[in-house]
């Protein structure tokens, strides 16, 4: 029987055509479908993680909320906004691709690209913030420090419009000195908000055992849920962060591919995939953001 | 020369061209976009990994012929039962039908040249044999004894074994399974041949469609569960460990939100194999093909909504028991369903007894059982007193093996002519069938008495009065070990010197039937046009039945 | 409900025990039902529609919204009577009495702790008046277990970090298995032991001491293969964790990190009240400590049984040698004398 080459030449002309397809409509209703199907399964994948956020918020709501009062909103919202602009890049992007323009597409990677790196780069200054002041869950991945040097200020934005109070401004400002000889998980801001919500009656029944001991506050304890959040924080940032790392890398095939001319008006599905992605990423930073760096704002009454 | 009528093969003949033949190197092989060599490919590797879960199981079981632990100690035992089970659910029955006969078959089935993304489906493979052998390596350094459900606090602060690697390699052939899963949704929906419709479509392809959004959406829960697990063994920090805050009974939902779907990916494959086999051993139409095909999608949502009946006395409240019991309950009426019209497929049918119906009617009477009997588990009163003994054990071993299993074997038998080109002996296939539906019943119906005197599972030792009917279960599981290594012997001589199936060995409609055995490469000579309802049998559908009758037993060489 | 004439079938020895076995019976009933239609119509057809012409094409029966409908309603409604025969049966064993005696259980790997309100300690054995509701308030010090009484058809998890609860009543005197159905590691197997139940006035008399009258090496015996579980360690053959206790008395050992001792009653006593204080060499610091679970006459028991193993009378004593660390042996368990001596 004669090989397979001669029966499939006739749908060799389609720039892109994979062999299977019969035609590029089908290839790229299959590639839109694949994307999507794999965007659901990442939804579930970092569904695990938002159960478990939600479970522990449930049940210390006091702890999450002091320990998100130390994550810099500042860094936080410009990381959205970094991403939100990216993602308009992105549309652009694709747009471009569209009208085949080759140099506004190129443009428009690059500014992606640009823009991801922005907030990788962020994300590296807040997890060196929280190296240095001992706020890593893990025991000895901490700056090691025998307090020698004093630390740099810890880092909590307040919005100005929001009321400073003694309680938002526990910890703030003042320079303490970094005792950390063996880089453990440190807590030095002590629980305003839990006192707060001692008096005026809202602990969690959770709250109510957990945080004490013998009936007396127990710092110890206390600190124990603060690294829950802390622990959550590192994983869902870490895998957002991965994720977007993966994300710059088909962004530098998608320049390659774009410089090239690749993308035009009858082929321009690689890109809108592409975009796919990046959006998602996006969305999952959305819901982040809100969720683990605005807990408790509202609590500086 | 292929026949100009390619939909009337029915010669029996032996074609020099062949998927097999198209390039014989390593590299053909390794760099294939064919889904068929790559099912090829998981065949093997499967079967490699059934025979390693094979050889834990022939280890409990004759560790249990005596009250004490004699044979092994208790710590092997623990590493044994653990391990029986991570290479049987995870690399074994997770992928069988679907990677091996539903990457063969789909494209065939709906007329296509390969599925929608054969780079993926290539890739799926190559996660596969990197997280089996990562979990093989780890078995080799010393193993895990956690048990399969890799319960916390045990495994992620007492127990001293191979937890993260097992765990890796877990979390990695996840992702062989997720994209599979994604490869058939996507595949499904656009690569069907014109003509074919959703409800002309084989129901073996509807079931692989349920079984895909299930492995979508379930898979990434346990991926992510064991990457936590992994990390809080690790830094010694994380959310299961009580010590610190964390909670066990949350590992225990989320890894139960998957493994509960994930049995439904087991068995959902296999029922769409019985479809196919009842309806064309019995040459009858499907009966109920609409019910068939809605309570597959059913069972797979449905399906989503029921974990928490592997947690009834884990803790959870009565509340939370009532509804999972209910909803369990619900779940298992799609599935009667199934059977009953499966047996009405073969009322008034022109039934033949060869193999693959063999192994399907052994499917209805255990797979019945299992049901049964999961019913009984899913009665939150009765469960108390049921859980964690061995009549769980037998419950799950009815479905699985009884269910899965033989339903694995009766595709595998069913459709070998396609796949290679060759007949198996038909007379060695009716035994093993027999050997092993008898030596099942033998090892796993005495459980479920063990099960209610109250034997409970996991146990390497147990008091003296148990032994009799763990005796039997022995007896049986030698039996059952005969029964299954014998289509290894006498499947893999039919390769070397089976009879020549031809094209279509039993007249058969389906469009995986009106290409060649073995198929081109690319399948089909052109696209074919679908004008037909499934399984309609008979000559109005390009079925040459009179020459078929005619020229059986002469085989032409083209 | 009487079940003993049936063969196979486990003891039914608690109040609510009848309703899971009813339960059980129901559903038995209900597959036999439904799996001797099935299996004799796939029987019938089979044998009856077999095939009598190759190839042939019968006539196409696409389906029947009647029989559907029907063989969807009917299970549907079956398996709702299921559900809430499930649930009642479900209600009781889990719905904790009021009026329950107090039963206190810890398990740990691997044993069970239990302790009565009135202050009564046991390992792996549970005393229970018959007839009296006692309601068990369990956690766990490690892993998960699980609590597990078959003759009562009742059992629940214990869980690390919060309490968990059974309740039963006993209605028949006598000796029924205890069992561990959570996995938690090595011994998992082995964490078993019994719930006795015995008469009220038995019962008293249990709780004020002795049951029975022993010869110190048979209370000793009792307490060492039974009672205390001393056996999981030291009775399991090659292999096991605790020190062989044949034929050791009068000889001398060595321990980790220096230090040797004549095997004698004082050692032996500061072994089971301060094990760690003295470990043997090639043998791991494992063994709890018992101080406060056994009375000084239990103690003198256990003595006088090790003893035995070595063949040696219960009032034989073996010289002690110059350089043993033996604390001073105090007459109340209360004594802190933490020796550290390794």
């Amino acid at each position: 029987m004669s090989t397979h080459a001669d029966a499939h030449d006739h749908h060799h002309h389609e720039p892109g055509l994979q062999h299977q397809f019969e035609n590029m409509g089908q290839q790229e209703e299959s590639v839109s479908i694949g994307m999507w199907m794999f965007l659901v399964q990442e939804i579930m994948f970092f569904g695990g993680l938002f159960t478990a956020y939600m479970v522990f918020r449930w049940r210390y709501p006091m702890a999450f909320a002091e320990g998100s009062n130390h994550l810099d909103a500042f860094w936080g919202g410009l990381n959205t906004i970094v991403l939100i602009v990216s993602s308009l890049t992105m549309a652009l992007t694709v747009y471009y691709a569209q009208k085949g323009m080759r140099n506004m597409q190129v443009i428009m990677i690059a500014l992606t690209m640009l823009f991801g790196t922005v907030f990788l780069g962020v994300k590296a200054i807040e997890y060196t913030d929280k190296y240095n002041n001992g706020l890593i869950p893990v025991a000895g991945w901490n700056k090691k420090s025998t307090g020698a040097e004093v630390a740099e200020k810890a880092q909590a934005f307040a919005f100005p419009w929001e009321i400073r109070t003694e309680a938002a401004d526990a910890g703030h400002g003042e320079k303490k000195p970094y005792i950390n000889p063996r880089g453990d998980f440190q807590w030095n801001y002590g629980h305003k908000l839990v006192e707060q919500a001692e008096k005026g009656g809202y602990l969690t029944a959770d709250e109510k055992i957990h945080y004490y001991s013998n009936g007396v506050f127990d710092p110890f304890k206390f600190q124990e849920k603060v690294r829950l959040f802390y622990f959550i924080y590192f994983v869902m940032t870490g895998l957002h962060a991965l994720h977007m790392v993966v994300g710059l890398l088909l962004m530098a095939w998608l320049l390659w591919k774009a410089w090239l001319g690749t993308f035009s008006a009858l082929y321009y599905s690689p890109v809108e995939m592409s975009g796919l992605y990046w959006h998602f990423v996006d969305i999952v930073w959305i819901f982040l953001f809100p969720l683990l760096y605005l807990l408790g704002r509202h609590f500086i009454h | 020369m292929q026949n100009a009528d390619a939909f009337n093969p029915s010669l029996m003949r032996e074609p020099k061209d062949s998927y097999l033949t198209n390039g014989y190197s390593i590299k053909s092989w390794l760099l294939t976009k064919d889904h068929k060599r790559i099912a090829l490919m998981y065949l093997i590797s499967i079967s490699v990994f059934f025979l390693m879960g094979g050889l834990y199981a022939a280890a409990i079981r004759l560790e249990l012929l005596t009250p004490n632990t004699d044979l092994l100690q208790s710590a092997t035992y623990n590493k044994a039962f653990t391990q029986h089970g991570i290479l049987m659910i995870f690399f074994f029955l997770i992928p069988s039908i679907p990677a091996t006969l539903g990457n063969f078959l789909l494209p065939l089935m709906i007329g296509a040249k390969d599925l929608a993304l054969p780079r993926i489906n290539l890739l799926s493979l190559y996660l596969y044999w990197i997280g089996g052998i990562l979990t093989l390596y780890a078995l080799m350094q010393g193993g895990v004894d956690t048990g399969w459900t890799f319960y916390t606090p045990y495994s992620t602060t007492f127990s001293n074994s191979y937890v993260m690697a097992v765990g890796l390699g877990i979390f990695i052939n996840g992702f062989s399974s997720i994209l599979t899963g994604l490869n058939f949704i996507v595949t499904i929906h656009t690569m069907r041949a014109p003509g074919m419709t959703w409800f002309r479509l084989p129901l073996f392809v509807w079931a692989h469609y349920a079984t895909s959004l299930v492995m979508i959406l379930g898979t990434p829960v346990v991926a992510i569960t064991v990457l936590l697990l992994a990390i809080e063994r690790v830094v010694r920090v994380g959310i299961f460990d009580p010590a610190i805050g964390g909670d066990p009974i949350l590992f225990q939902h989320l890894f139960w939100f998957y493994s509960h779907p994930a049995v439904y990916i087991m068995i959902l494959p296999g029922m769409g194999v019985i479809s196919e086999v009842i309806s064309n051993f019995s040459r009858k139409k499907i009966f109920g093909y609409e019910f068939i095909a809605f309570s597959s999608i059913a069972i797979a949502v449905f399906g989503f909504l029921v974990w928490g009946h592997h947690m009834f006395v884990s803790g959870q409240s009565i509340y939370a028991g009532l509804v999972f019991s209910f909803l369990t309950m619900v779940v298992a009426v799609p599935s009667a369903i199934k059977v009953f019209n499966w047996t009405a497929t073969m009322y008034k049918g022109s039934i033949s007894y060869d193999t693959p119906m063999l192994y399907a009617i052994g499917f209805l009477g255990l797979f019945l059982v299992g049901g049964l009997t999961g019913l009984f588990l899913g009665s939150v009163g009765l469960t108390v007193h049921l859980t964690d003994t061995y009549f769980v054990v037998a419950h799950f071993h009815y479905v699985m093996v009884g269910g899965q299993v033989i339903a694995y074997l009766a595709g595998i038998h069913y459709w070998w002519p396609k796949m290679t080109g060759k007949m198996y002996s038909e007379f060695w296939g009716k035994v093993s069938a027999m050997l092993v539906f008898i030596g099942f019943n033998l090892t796993f119906f005495p459980q479920f008495i063990l099960g209610y005197q109250g034997m409970p599972r996991r146990y390497a030792s147990y008091p003296a009065e148990f032994q009799v009917l763990n005796i039997f279960s022995t007896a049986g599981a030698s039996v059952l070990g005969v029964g299954l290594l014998m289509p290894v012997v006498y499947l893999t001589h039919s390769i070397f010197a089976g009879k020549p199936a031809g094209d279509n060995p039993w007249m058969l409609p389906g469009l995986e039937w009106r290409c060649q055995s073995p198929p081109t490469t690319y399948n089909f000579e052109e696209q074919p046009v679908v004008t037909w309802e499934a399984y309609e049998f008979g000559e109005e559908n390009g079925l040459d039945i009179e020459e078929a009758r005619r020229s059986a037993g002469s085989p032409v060489t083209v | 409900m009487q079940t003993d004439w049936i063969p196979l079938f486990p003891e039914s020895a608690s109040s609510f025990s009848w309703q899971i076995d009813a339960l059980y019976f129901y559903l038995i009933g209900i597959s036999v039902a439904f799996m001797i239609p099935i299996v004799a119509a796939i029987f019938w057809f089979v044998v009856r529609y077999r095939e009598r012409e190759k190839f042939a094409t019968p006539e196409e029966i696409h389906g029947s919204i009647v029989l559907e409908t029907v063989w969807s309603i009917i299970p549907f409604i079956i398996s709702m009577t299921i559900f809430l025969g499930g649930a009642v049966v479900y209600y009781t064993q889990y719905r904790m009495p009021d009026d329950a005696m107090q039963v206190y259980v810890v398990g740990k790997q691997w044993m069970w702790k239990i302790q009565h309100e009135t202050g009564q300690r046991e390992i792996n054995q549970l005393h229970v008046p018959v007839n009296t509701k006692v309601k068990l308030t369990m956690t766990t010090e490690d892993v998960l277990h699980d609590f597990s009484i078959p003759a009562f058809r009742t059992k629940a998890d214990v869980v690390p970090g919060r309490y968990t609860y059974l309740w039963f009543e006993a209605t028949k005197p006598g000796t029924y298995h205890l069992f561990c159905a959570e996995y938690c590691g090595l011994n998992h197997s082995g964490m078993i032991g019994s719930v006795v139940v015995l008469e009220q006035d038995d019962f008293e008399r249990w709780l004020q001491g002795n049951a029975a009258s022993q010869t110190p090496v048979e209370q000793g015996r009792d307490l060492f293969e039974n009672k205390l579980g001393c056996a999981s360690c030291h009775a399991g053959g090659s292999g096991q964790r605790g020190a062989v206790l044949e034929n050791i008395y009068g000889k001398e050992v060595k321990f980790v990190g220096g230090g040797t001792a004549i095997v004698n009653d004082e050692y032996l006593r500061n072994s089971i009240l301060n094990p760690s204080s003295q470990v043997v060499e090639g043998y791991q610091p494992i063994m709890p400590t018992f101080k406060g679970q056994v009375t000084e006459e239990q103690l003198m028991a256990l003595v006088a049984y090790i003893k035995s193993l070595s063949g040696v009378d219960a009032s034989a004593t073996a010289p002690s040698a110059p350089a043993a660390p033996a604390p001073a042996p105090a007459n109340n368990m209360g004594s802190n004398s933490n020796q550290g001596g390794r």
